[in-house]
């Protein structure tokens, strides 16, 4: 059983209500610093793209291999999201 | 929508809020990390006032409290940093108090917060799932028991595990030097806190100390790296499987379609069993015929999963 059914007071409401407007802002704020990340997460996905064909992948615990050059995908032409 | 995805959200970066909620003591004051657009669960970040006092009660919904700093007591039992307390819905706890003030977290799983106060459990209540450990004095770090597994160096403590679900609540550490290179994402929810330390993820930068996610199925994350050690807890609601990759820009949609068809390779017979069913609601000897719990998404071969039933009379086994 998850959860016992019971009726939720006018003040609960107003309580979730309140949450969930200051969860939308949360929710803004951090897709705008994410997407304000974005030049330095391009560096570091290049700097992964490149280790993984020296150094190699992790596939399973201590387990590597190397990633062959005709493997490494090529960027799509939408819009890199990492926030979802 | 469920919880949308909160990452990175570091709570350091915000005060404190008493806690208004109707049954609950004064003296509770909160930070929000996540909540449930739909059923108001929820994850917080919770302090207790030097003196707070709490007397027995239960919640509605089941809730998992972790204490960091300072101590609770319940009943005569000291909880101090380190204590892990799973109460399922409908537990009376003992009273709670805490003389000098403790910080922990607070997580409701299939409700908003709520306190009743009562010295008896409520009839539904199931007493028997009611777990309690101090993970910091009373446990081991191991490694993690997955295949594929995370790089060694990435060690766990389980605190609960839903035998059903495979839902899991656990500490885990990441060692100095720690590094990871491969993206990875999984088929459930995953949702972490850091207790100390800072570590990287290729998409979503820096965590420090404080630092939270909540993370739907299905979304890229790592390549991963720690310099200097990490201890967090962290939380899935169902089965934790590692699909590792190394494609950065995929979405969560093709994620899931990728994790669909390994799931043909993976489980080829089990896959065909649902895929070819008319009747695809499995019905598991162990539990009540979900119709009855009205908890599986199901069509009888239609497609039409959104559907209702009258009331008819249980299988049996
Ligand atoms: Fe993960």
């Amino acid at each position: 059983m998850k959860a016992i059914p019971h009726k939720r007071s006018r003040e609960v409401e107003a309580w979730l209500k309140r949450e969930l407007v200051e969860q939308k802002r949360r929710y803004k704020k951090i897709v705008a610093e994410q997407d304000a990340l974005a030049p330095k997460r391009d560096k570091w996905v290049a700097e992964f793209l490149q280790r993984i064909q020296t150094r190699g992948t992790h596939v399973h615990w201590d387990q590597m291999r190397k990633v062959r050059p005709e493997e490494i995908p090529v960027k799509p032409k939408r819009k890199f999201r990492v926030v979802f | 929508m469920a919880r949308p995805h909160i990452e990175p959200f570091v709570d350091r970066d915000v005060p404190f809020k008493k806690m208004t909620l109707p049954g609950f003591p004064k003296g509770m004051q909160y930070k929000m990390l996540s909540i449930d657009t739909d059923n108001g669960a929820c994850s917080m970040t919770v302090l207790f006032e030097p003196g707070y006092k709490q007397p027995p009660g239960m919640s509605y919904t089941e809730y998992e409290l972790f204490i960091m700093t300072g101590s609770v007591t319940i009943g005569e039992k000291v909880h101090g940093p380190g204590s892990y307390v799973f109460v399922p819905a409908g537990v009376a706890i003992e009273a709670l108090s805490s003389s000098r003030g403790a910080t922990g977290l607070l997580f409701y799983n299939h409700g908003e917060p709520s306190f009743v106060e009562s010295d008896s459990d409520h009839p539904r209540a199931e007493r028997d799932r009611f777990a309690s450990v101090n993970a910091y004095e009373n446990m081991q770090w191991t490694s993690t028991n997955f295949f594929p597994a995370t790089a060694p160096g990435c060690l766990v403590k389980v605190l609960r595990f839903d035998q059903r679900t495979h839902a899991f609540t656990f500490l885990y550490c990441m060692t100095p030097n720690f590094w990871q290179d491969n993206i990875s994402y999984h088929d459930c929810v995953e949702e972490a806190y850091h207790i100390w330390g800072t570590s990287w993820m290729m998409q979503f930068g820096e965590l420090p100390t404080g630092g939270y996610f909540w993370r739907p199925p299905y979304i890229n994350h790592g390549a991963f790296g720690c310099k200097l050690g990490t201890l967090a807890i962290g939380r899935t609601d169902s089965q934790l499987y590692n699909h590792f990759h190394f494609n950065p820009w995929t979405n969560p949609e093709e994620n899931q379609e990728r994790a669909a068809s390994r799931l043909l390779h993976r489980n080829p017979e089990l896959y065909k069993w649902v895929n070819t069913h008319g009747h695809n609601h499995p019905i598991d000897f162990d539990y009540d015929h979900g119709h009855a719990q009205g908890d599986t998404p199901h069509h009888h071969g239609d497609g039409r999963v959104d559907h209702g039933h009258k009331k008819k009379k249980r299988r049996r086994r």
